[in-house]
């Protein structure tokens, strides 16, 4: 391919998207670059423009679609940048009309879909880092097992709850009841988000099953974002996402409000040796889910990560795509050509190429209108203003997320984070100051409220995360040197010991039978 | 002296979790600041009119929660306060904007503790609906109005606003339970007995909004002096505040008092529950054995902050019996919290002695209580104190010990880990923190 004549493609309208087409657009390929949004994201309908490519809006999630712009565009390749058109497909109607994608085609993909089949894969191929967990396709049914033994303090006391499908990071609860004081409060409480749950995933067809619930753990989570070929992984430095919607760590659980990444390929708390751990787990999820379906992982690929008591480097969930805000971190910090990279995907020769990052720090923080994330009909049509200049100036990178470039040129919230700014330093907690101060450059017309967590980052936030990080380290340690690192044990009066692990085990060789 | 605590859910499901339940709770375990009157303000459902309800009465938690149906209580968001005070209850105000305030320490707006809140949540509630910016107008109250104080406020519109004087002298602590809650207290002993994790805190200054949307914070000016007494005697040996271990200056304070004013004697013993920790470490530093000095009997009654010498005394003497064979025969160091009028310490030295004790050496891990406090801590008038009135050796003759001492000032504040300046040492100094202007 001639450097100025290669066309991209890219899918979706997040910040995520728009560092991807900025990591296109720094190419020394030159790209021209072309874009399919749901929304106009003003950030990357801008470099599309620059780099004398085209956007257009269009459902990314429906294969003709894209198939039929990937065409009319001649494009040499596609790449996505969202979770939902894997689950659609999308990358695999494209192959098959001969159009390459860097992108987890549908069956690979559902290491993130199903967050049920995920655990299974886990448990089927003898994996590390992996939880006890339960399916259910009713409210009624989860509630007659959580409530079955809940005098007893088994591990069903303590749980996540979850959608059993990937649903837009809405809908996880994670229930403690370990107050035998407050357990009927906990326990109502668990009942009814499953019947929350169960009407939630009403909506989504796709999949049987319908409530997960998992072990709860606890411990400092991390992102380890990897691009792989299906023959080889290449891990990315780790990022840390904040999940929580508000300060002190409080509140709904959100897309991202932000995230860090240190100096390294390590996060301050996270050891080399767990770097090296958590990228033995990823990799060996691509290659058990290849293995299953019989068909090659081509794209990114991520493990959202936790060390925990029971298990060390443990899988909280997969994503077959970069995170965001994460991907934001790992792009500004990336050295290697992003389509040298994307191009070593396509053609399976990942192995030869060396990826290297820059060894600054990065942080990130999201911005969005107050309604976000529970309503975001009260997020959605508010009038934006960013002064760029003072971003800039202010050290800071800035990039378009949750907002809608209109036909008239004025830009409107979308409803979901609005914008996300990075700053890039040699501290974490430079970086993340360095933000704050960019902050209030950002506004909506209409005085609607705006709402970030200037905590990220901050010297206060980073000692807890390396004291509960201390903590868990010391016991999985522990349990590893005593050989009993992944055992849990619970004890049923009058029924007498449980392994957990072999009942699970067992129920899993029964439903495969 | 009071403790506050606030229970804040967010999400789709938030109408979902009865906040009484764990108020209760996180009040049980603040009752050691204050075992005179309960309050409890539920705000239960945004489609009553009246959505704030009122729960107060005299006595512990559990008295006055055990008298109300558990139905009446119900309700989503919630603050309750315990108080060293007899009928100190949550401050209601109704006009301009509907309000409930609980609050910790004391603004410097009346003399009395009570009254003076009731001015703060009044000037609150006016400020409010003349600035239209609940988180503004919580801030510029803050800048205008002196004194020690941590409060938290509910108002109809289920917002929760809490915050501490510039000097941060009252503390005040967050946390958060999974997705969906947040909390304050006045100490984060508070938040574990609810299974919250702690979070941070709110810090001098600082304006803290809870709404359904969002949390939102607002810094002024400020200059930290923590009131030192809550480390040495007020707060509770399992917690943090403003990210320091209790416990940790305890062990601090035990180690300093045994290097301060060496003596020889054969065990050490320390009155409980406060000074025990004292004593554990006090032993550990000088080699001396530690051994358990006495039985309790009835529940937990903090002797100091009961408000008529009769009850006090009837405290200790329930409190305290001296188990003999710990004592009998033998040389003892005494270690105790505090003296404020010296009867305590007289009951107990006269109970060891009877029982056998031959010589008791008394120390104090704290300096000299000489002077009030003027931010809410029932410290008694200065002409009762008797470390204010005598020397050492007379308080050691008065009291019947061999020798008595105290901690130093520089102990404390080292024990503490911060510097005087950083500090509220007013009830031992005399001398209290300036605000800055």
């Amino acid at each position: 391919m001639e450097g100025n004549l290669m066309k991209i493609m890219g899918l979706g309208n997040a910040s995520r998207e728009h560092a991807i087409a900025e990591a296109l657009e720094r190419s020394d390929h030159h790209p021209r670059i072309f874009w399919l949004g749901d929304i106009r994201n003003p950030g990357i309908f801008n470099i599309c423009k620059k780099s004398g490519g085209d956007f257009a809006l269009s459902k990314t999630t429906d294969p003709e679609k894209v198939v039929e712009y990937a065409k009319r565009w001649c494009v040499d390749f596609v790449i996505i940048g969202p979770e939902e058109p894997n689950f659609h497909a999308v990358p695999d109607e494209l192959e098959r009309k001969g159009i390459p994608c860097v992108g987890a085609s549908r069956d690979v993909a559902i290491i993130e879909m199903s967050k049920a089949e995920m655990r299974r894969l886990q448990w089927e191929y003898g994996m590390s880092g992996k939880l006890l967990f339960k399916t259910f396709r009713s409210s009624k049914e989860a509630y007659s097992v959580l409530e079955k033994y809940s005098d007893t303090l088994t591990w069903l006391q303590n749980v996540a709850l979850k959608p059993a499908r990937q649903a837009g990071g809405k809908g996880v609860k994670v229930v403690e009841d370990q107050q035998l004081y407050l357990h009927d409060e906990k326990q109502r409480f668990k009942s009814k988000h499953a019947d929350w749950l169960e009407g939630y995933m009403k909506s989504y067809s796709d999949i049987e099953d319908k409530i997960l619930v998992e072990e709860k753990v606890w411990g400092p989570e991390y992102t380890l974002q990897c691009f792989t070929d299906g023959r080889c992984i290449k891990g990315m430095p780790l990022v840390q996402d904040n999940k929580h919607a508000h300060e002190f760590d409080i509140g709904t659980e959100t897309g991202g409000m932000g995230s860090i990444c240190g100096s390294g390929f390590t996060l301050p708390f996270i050891t080399k040796k767990e770097y090296e751990e958590s990228l033995k787990i990823v990799n060996s999820l691509v290659r058990a889910i290849q293995d299953k379906v019989g068909k090659r992982y081509h794209g990114m690929v991520a493990g959202q990560m936790m060390l925990t008591e029971i298990e060390g480097p443990t899988i909280i969930e997969m994503y077959s795509r970069l995170g965001d805000p994460e991907a934001l971190n790992v792009l500004n910090t990336l050295k290697t050509d992003f389509v040298d990279i994307c191009l070593a995907i396509l053609d399976g020769n990942l192995s030869k190429l060396n990826v290297e990052f820059d060894k600054r720090s990065t942080v990130v923080k999201a911005i969005a209108p107050k309604g976000y994330p529970n309503n975001r009909k009260l997020a959605k049509n508010h009038p934006v203003f960013v002064d760029e200049q003072a971003i800039k100036r202010g050290g800071c990178k800035f990039y378009w997320g949750s907002a809608d470039l209109n036909e008239g040129g004025e830009i409107l919230s979308a409803g979901s984070r609005l914008v996300e700014i990075l700053a890039i330093s040699d501290e974490i907690t430079k970086a993340s100051k360095i933000i704050d101060r960019c902050v209030p450059y950002i506004k909506l017309l209409d005085g609607w409220g705006l709402f970030y967590r200037s905590d990220i980052g901050s010297p206060e936030l980073m000692c807890k995360r390396m004291d509960v990080a201390d903590r868990v380290r010391m016991l999985y340690q522990y349990r590893r040197d005593k050989g009993i690192l992944g055992k849990r044990i619970d004890w049923l009066p009058k029924v007498g010991k449980m392994d957990p692990v072999a009942l699970l085990r067992d129920e899993l060789s029964k439903k495969s039978e | 002296m009071a403790g506050i605590f606030g229970f804040y859910a967010f999400g789709d499901e938030r109408v979902n979790w009865d906040s009484s339940k764990f108020i209760y709770y996180g009040l049980s375990a603040l009752q050691g600041r204050g075992q005179e009157s309960t309050s409890l303000v539920i705000y239960t459902h945004h489609d009553n009119t009246e959505p704030l309800r009122w729960i107060s009465g005299e006595g512990l938690v559990d008295e006055v929660f055990g008298k109300i149906k558990q139905d009446y209580m119900k309700g989503f968001l919630g603050i309750g306060q315990v108080s060293a005070e007899k009928r100190d209850y949550a401050i209601k105000v109704e006009k301009p904007i509907e309000l409930a305030l609980v609050g910790d320490g004391k603004p410097a707006l009346h003399d009395n503790r009570q009254k003076s809140f009731q001015i703060f949540a009044e000037m609150l509630s006016k400020k409010i609906s003349e600035l239209r910016d609940p988180l503004e107008a919580t801030k510029t109250l803050i800048r205008e109005v002196g004194g020690g104080y941590s409060f938290i406020t509910l108002t109809k519109d289920e917002k929760m606003i809490c915050g501490r004087d510039i000097q941060g002298i009252k503390p005040l602590e967050v946390g958060a339970i999974g997705f969906d809650i947040g909390a304050v207290a006045s100490e984060s002993s508070a938040l574990d007995v609810i299974g919250a994790e702690q979070s941070g805190f709110v810090k001098p200054g600082e304006t803290v909004m809870f709404d359904p949307l969002s949390i939102e914070k607002r810094h002024i000016k400020n200059k930290t002096a923590y009131c030192s007494f809550e480390y040495v005697y007020l707060a509770r040996l399992d917690s943090y505040l403003n990210s320091i271990s209790v416990s940790n200056v305890r062990d601090m304070i035990g180690q300093r008092l045994s290097e301060e004013n060496p003596v020889k004697a054969e065990v050490v013993i320390g009155v409980p529950n406060t000074a025990i920790p004292f004593s554990m470490s006090y032993s550990k530093n000088s080699g001396i054995p530690v051994k358990y000095g006495f039985t309790r009997t009835g529940r937990h009654v903090r002797s100091a902050i009961k408000p008529s010498q009769f009850d006090r005394i009837v405290g200790v003497q329930l409190k305290l019996n001296p188990i003999r064979t710990s004592v009998d025969g033998k040389e003892i160091i005494l270690i105790d919290d505090s003296v404020v009028r010296g009867n305590t310490l007289r009951s107990t030295v006269y109970n060891l002695k009877r029982k056998g004790a031959k010589k008791v050496h008394v120390r104090i891990g704290s300096p000299p209580l000489i002077s009030r406090c003027p931010f809410g801590t029932e410290v008694p008038p200065e002409d009762e104190l008797i470390g204010k009135a005598l020397s050492n050796d007379e308080i050691a003759e008065i009291i019947g010990a061999d020798s008595f001492a105290y901690l130093s000032i520089d102990g404390l504040c080292e024990s503490i880990g911060l510097p005087e300046s950083s500090l509220c040492l007013g009830c031992f100094t005399g001398k209290y923190p300036e605000r800055p202007t």
